[in-house]
């Protein structure tokens, strides 16, 4: 099996432990997007695979080489793996030709092939105008762009990216998101890219790790991640996203309150386990509460009253106290209104709805 | 882990694997081991010494205490301790008096001059306060004084010298005024640092400007306030030049002048002078770890913010009398000992007064040219400080890298033994240095590779704690992207880190070179007439009477200090690395300031 195994990785900081024992696999060619809120683990887990951090336990191979064990680590510049940093790390002292030819220099190559290296690469990220440019007469996406040439001239076995796009305005953001696919389709590299953009993450990856504190919550496809969440972490982390919480009545119901719900069940929880019913907003739908003969039929059926409504153009964010502390958020069409105060009922479809456990 | 699918690796084979490259490359190995010699060298070793000699007879060798006992029985050696004190407690209430309020008047209000003011403040800092003293002599000596000589011709020549620079109160004075410079820089640089938007925060409040200077701006700079009420005290303390000058002619001896004594006693009293040296550490290191603990956490140089454009407060009709004051300590610190320097130092014969007759060049020409002795020591001095900078920086930059970057397990010990130093005044250095190389198997004495060790161990934490600083400002990714690129350790400092710096080691390195070429009280014992240097020469040629000599040397030694002050900023702004391409012209990043804050 090639391509980049992790296996039971973990890492501790003294009395905190920042990776509880992480297994992952990175086939080749693949991009993976490790996603998660800061402090999930995710960094720590790039750091570990560039080098720069020796792993508490666990393990590291990359094809058939092992890089890191507790036992020692392979030095980051024997590693063929290329990191493209948060903050670019652009070298502020040589122009964008020598920030991109500097690892070719450290290789010796001959100078011809240095010189068609450089130019290639500079013309897969658009860079060949400003090649005598310094760092600071560049915009935050052209050194983005010199950060990650910077690393893609060595042609390196395996690429880094750690949260490439979050110093970028959302613009540039959007715009980058394709660019970086782009190159990796152009280039097939196998890629861990590190993110707690979920929109970052669907664009760009093959396939998620979603992570909370330490814990891999869910590997899988963006339609995995999105649409069969492991657990009401991921769930809500991916997308907008109601959580209910309650406890498991067993057999695809679960108790909300003094409603019973049911649900497709995915959470693998006894009865009266504590479980979560989640439905996306858009999938929810609001009537009024005089109206009559609505298409209750294989619907949960809740009421409550409307909190606040927003109008964001393409449809209506409406916020449903369902008492009791517990509220619902409704995307619905524009055309449809409801002023704060009034009485609803909100419809779940059943099919929409999931019964899911807490994070791991 | 529930839904999460992953094959598992072949376990099999993994269990006895080990990553091929784990063992510690030769290279690394070998710097490391040659920092770590060096620091044991010109740190471990002198303090070492001085310890044990501490610790034995002079006469017998035997181990003993009875140097210490006799140090608290004898009142002879506890009256330097109390004299020394006072001298310590004096300097480091008319620096804080005199450089605080100027400080305020320099960074916050709309006082004339500001700029210049500053820089004879500046110059001020640079002047070797024992040469100041000098100056002093030739101005306040009780009978040959100018200005006594005056106020005679003022007031009769019945009367008294109006000033007598040879005691107590007289060298309190010149420690003061060559010590207001510190407390000044660090207070003004304190001030200037400072959000402007804290003001304003308490302005829009209702806080009048009275009331926002009592109530914000003071508390805010209190911890410079008292950091440099410490550092002039220290430096009272720890002076030698100026008692040397001012204090023993009329037989009020401090403990760093004792230490020379008992170094010309026949039989010399080394280890008693070991172990005499021991008060004066403990106090030291005592205000230090004070110091510390005071700038510690809540660090005033942190409240920083925009650059404040020009509003500043206006002094009204008190603005050309406080200009009058400020005026003052440029006056007795710099114009007038300097004048009194220069005229000495162009007359052929002091004693025959002011003529023109008398002006002549002589005296530069003898020291330059004229004299061997003038002239090594000229040339020495030179090549030393070069030699001495430039060891202490590179030391200092690459013992801050391995600490900054936690390199090797324990590597903070490293940055503690660099910083040890900082402690130890320069007359203890001395001892240090003396009693650890003039010894088999180490027996350097006599060879300028000793003096060019104590200078560059006295001033490494100078070094040390400069290159910390550059490096905070340079963030590790910029070295972790050259290593996963396939540089090395080694590669990378060289290509990326050392380039980065820059400017900064070279403001370092002038940083460490100034205060080498004026030291004294380091090289006091550990020279020879080989081995002299400019400032030995000029204390040992003052006892011989030779006025104008020293004087032309003193002047000579300025000349160069001033000249290489004057040099290092646009020196530093030329090496800064260069961050923009010419073809667009635009202005680089000044470089900072040359001189300590």
């Amino acid at each position: 099996m090639s391509g980049i195994r992790i296996k039971n990785l973990r890492k501790s900081f003294g009395a905190y432990t920042a990776l509880h024992g992480i297994d992952l696999q990175v086939p080749n060619g693949t991009l993976l997007a490790l996603l998660g809120p800061s402090g999930c683990g995710k960094s720590t887990t790039l750091q570990l695979l560039a080098g720069f951090e020796a792993p508490t336990e666990g393990e590291i191979w990359a094809d058939d080489v092992l890089l890191s064990s507790a036992r020692g680590v392979l030095p980051p510049e024997k590693r063929g793996i290329s990191l493209v940093f948060q903050n670019y790390a652009v070298w502020p002292h040589k122009t964008v030709a020598e920030n991109v030819a500097f690892g070719l220099a450290i290789r010796r190559l001959p100078k011809a092939e240095i010189a068609e290296r450089l130019d290639r690469t500079l013309r897969t990220v658009r860079l060949e105008a400003l090649r005598d440019r310094y760092p600071s007469e560049l915009s935050g996406g052209q050194q983005q762009r010199v950060a990650l040439a910077r690393a893609l001239a060595v042609e390196p076995r395996i690429l880094l990216l750690d949260e490439p796009l979050s110093n970028l305005d959302a613009h540039l953001r959007e715009e980058m998101r394709f660019e970086i696919r782009q190159v990796h389709d152009l280039l097939g590299l196998t890629t861990v890219y590190v993110t707690h953009d979920q929109s970052e993450a669907l664009v760009t990856a093959d396939r998620i790790a979603v992570m909370k504190s330490g814990h891999l919550q869910q590997l899988g496809s963006p339609e995995d991640i999105f649409e069969r969440p492991s657990n009401a972490f991921v769930a809500t982390f991916i997308g907008a996203n109601n959580e209910l919480a309650g406890t498991s009545e067993g057999n695809g119901a679960i108790r909300v309150g003094g409603h019973v719900l049911t649900a497709p069940d995915r959470s693998g929880a006894a009865h009266g386990g504590t479980v979560s019913l989640c439905v996306r907003p858009s999938q929810v739908r609001l009537f009024g509460a005089e109206e009559t003969g609505l298409p209750a039929e294989g619907c949960n059926v809740l009421s409550g009253t409307v909190q606040r409504s927003a109008y964001l153009g393409e449809y209506r964010d409406v916020l449903v106290d369902l008492g009791g502390g517990r509220t619902l958020r409704a995307f619905i069409p524009p055309a449809q209104s409801f002023a704060p105060g009034s009485v609803v009922t909100a419809l779940l479809p059943i099919g929409s709805c999931q019964i899911l456990g807490p994070a791991a | 882990m529930g839904v999460i699918s992953t094959d598992s690796p072949d376990s099999a084979a993994a269990a006895t694997a080990r990553p091929a490259m784990a063992r510690v490359p030769l290279a690394r190995t070998l710097v490391f081991g040659a920092v770590a010699l060096l620091l044991f060298l010109l740190v471990v070793l002198p303090f070492g010494w001085v310890l044990n000699n501490s610790v034995h007879d002079d006469l017998t060798g035997a181990w003993t205490l009875g140097n210490y006992a006799r140090i608290f029985q004898s009142a002879d050696l506890l009256e330097p301790l109390f004299n020394s004190l006072l001298l310590a407690v004096a300097t480091a209430v008319i620096a804080v008096g005199i450089g605080v309020p100027l400080a305020w008047l320099v960074s916050r209000t709309d006082l004339p001059f500001r700029r210049t003011i500053r820089v004879l403040t500046l110059t001020a800092f640079v002047t070797p306060s024992f040469i100041g003293a000098t100056g002093w002599i030739l101005l306040a000596a009780p009978n040959s004084g100018w200005l006594n000589a005056l106020w005679r011709s003022l007031a009769g020549t019945e009367a008294g010298p109006l000033l007598n620079i040879y005691s107590m109160t007289g060298a309190i004075f010149i420690c003061g005024i060559y010590t207001v410079p510190y407390s000044f820089t660090m207070v003004s640089s304190a001030l200037d640092e400072m959000a402007v938007e804290l003001e304003d925060a308490a302005a829009t409040l209702g806080s009048g400007t009275l009331r926002t200077m009592l109530s914000i701006t003071i508390p805010l700079v209190t911890p410079a306030v008292i950091a440099s009420f410490i550092l002039s005290f220290i430096q009272g303390l720890t002076l030698f030049g100026v008692p040397a000058f001012l204090l023993t002619p009329t037989g009020i001896p401090v403990v760093t002048t004792k230490l020379a004594e008992f170094y010309q006693l026949f039989p010399p009293e080394i280890f008693l002078a070991a172990a005499y040296c021991m008060p004066l550490l403990l106090v030291t290191a005592m205000l230090f770890w004070m110091r510390r603990r005071i700038l510690g956490r809540k660090q005033f140089v942190t409240i920083s913010g925009k650059s404040r454009a020009g509003r500043r407060i206006a002094l009204g009709a008190a603005r050309w009398p406080a200009f009058g004051a400020a005026l003052l300590l440029p006056l007795v610190s710099v114009f007038l000992p300097y004048a009194a320097l220069l005229l000495v130092s162009l007359t052929r014969a002091w004693g025959q007064g002011l003529s023109w007759e008398n002006l002549s060049l002589y005296w530069y020409w003898w020291a330059l040219f004229g004299n061997s002795e003038t002239h090594t020591a000229i040339v020495n001095s030179l090549l030393f400080s070069t030699l001495a900078a430039t060891l202490c920086v590179m030391l200092g930059t690459v013992v801050a890298y391995i600490v900054e970057r936690r390199m090797v397990f324990g590597a903070s010990l490293f940055g503690a033994v660099a910083t040890v130093p900082i402690i130890i005044p320069g007359i203890v250095m001395s001892v240090g240095f003396f009693a650890a190389y003039t010894r088999a198997p180490l027996n350097l004495y006599g060879t300028p590779l000793l003096l060019v060790a104590a200078f560059a161990a006295t001033f490494l934490p100078i070094a040390y704690a400069h290159g910390g600083s550059i490096l905070k400002g340079i963030g590790p990714e910029l070295e972790r992207a050259a290593r996963s690129l396939g540089a090395g350790e080694g590669r990378t400092f060289l290509s990326i880190t050392i380039p980065l710096m820059g400017g900064g080691l070279l403001s370092g390195w002038f940083l460490v070179f100034i205060p080498i070429i004026r030291e004294l009280s380091v090289a006091v014992f550990l020279i020879t007439p080989k081995t002299n240097v400019m400032t030995t020469l000029i204390y040992n040629a003052k006892d011989g009477g030779n006025y104008e000599a020293v004087c032309a040397m003193s002047v000579l030694l300025l000349l160069i200090t001033l000249a290489l002050v004057a040099a290092a900023g646009p020196l530093t702004r030329l090496t800064t690395v260069r961050r923009t391409s010419r073809k667009t012209g635009r202005k680089s990043a000044p470089a900072e300031g040359v001189l300590p804050t």
